[in-house]
């Protein structure tokens, strides 16, 4: 682990996130225009799988998740912009961690539900009740991208960053 | 105004804010901004891609709600915000970022309203109804940038 933070404090990307001044707050900024974006639309469909907004047409709100997937890029691209410029202050942080475990968690949950009740959910008209296993996957994912943020504040708090 | 930042920062609640080793202090208070922030922009984008014609299936007065949360949300907000405020204000209250903060919220809230009445009178797409969707997204992205930007400037 500590050759990897090593090697990677020593590429030359790393060096230049560290030493453009800029780099680092526009990356902070556009992390979080991303989680906007994530947790709105994703919260959004979540709480319809829940059973909140029930006129709302699933397969609608589906429509916006091409939006989401946009904030996630977005953020997976400054994540990797944060750990690439300063490794060692994520290798060895507890909340670091439990974030990624939490991404894992939800990406997970989001891939049960494209390969279980996505499709049937999908065909939902306004003002039916979603089955179960959709609320059940509602209530994971809500929680686990919550969990995501929570980490990833708690990252200067519970570890050793920044 | 000096001296009142200085009081507002001496209060036993901006101190413990500040000084308390209490995981329910600082870091608590500054999730549930983060918190905060990601519903407030996060349910008004979904209001403002709406509006620009994605997720037309989505029933406009289906939607109505999303501007009850995006006021909770805004709520939490303000009450948490004036308290990471208090706990430094001395630093905060001479930021010019600070300011321009609060005046892009100022715009954005009032721009929300107008969302609001849209959404609520089922207007459908109009060119007036997508400049007020966009302005809503320029605005809430200047004003996470300006927050973002008072832990360096």
């Amino acid at each position: 682990m500590d050759t990897l933070v090593a090697w990677l404090q020593g590429t030359a990307l790393s060096q230049a996130i560290v030493l453009k001044v800029w780099v680092w707050p526009a990356a902070e900024t556009i992390h979080f225009i991303g989680l906007a974006l994530v947790l709105g639309i994703v919260g959004f469909l979540d709480l319809r799988l829940i059973g909140a907004f029930s006129r709302v047409p699933i397969a609608a709100i589906r429509d916006l998740v091409p939006f989401a997937m946009v904030g996630f890029l977005l953020n997976l691209t400054t994540g990797m912009i944060f750990l690439i410029g300063h490794p060692e202050q994520y290798a060895h942080n507890l909340a670091w961690w439990l974030k990624v475990g939490c991404l894992a968690l939800a990406g997970v949950n989001a891939a049960v539900f494209e390969w279980s009740v996505g499709p049937r959910v999908a065909a939902l008209g306004p003002g039916d009740p979603t089955p179960m296993a959709a609320r059940c996957i509602g209530v994971v994912s809500l929680c686990s991208w919550l969990a995501v943020l929570y980490w990833g504040r708690m990252l200067p708090f519970v570890g050793n960053a920044f | 105004m000096a001296d009142l930042l200085v009081w507002i920062e001496g209060t036993s609640l901006a101190t413990w804010t500040r000084e308390s080793p209490s995981i329910w202090a600082y870091p608590t208070i500054l999730t549930l901004h983060t918190v905060g922030l990601g519903i407030v922009v996060g349910m008004s984008t979904v209001v403002d891609l709406r509006l620009l014609g994605y997720g037309r299936r989505i029933p406009l007065d289906a939607i109505v709600g999303l501007f009850r949360m995006i006021a909770w949300a805004f709520a939490l907000n303000a009450v948490t915000g004036v308290l990471l405020f208090m706990s430094d204000a001395t630093t905060k209250g001479r930021q010019p970022v600070l300011y321009i903060k609060l005046s892009l919220i100022a715009l954005a809230l009032w721009n929300t309203v107008i969302a609001r009445r849209i959404v609520g009178e089922q207007d459908g797409e109009s060119s007036r109804n997508r400049l007020v969707a966009v302005t809503s997204l320029v605005l809430w992205a200047a004003a996470i940038t300006a927050g973002r930007l008072m832990a360096y400037v």
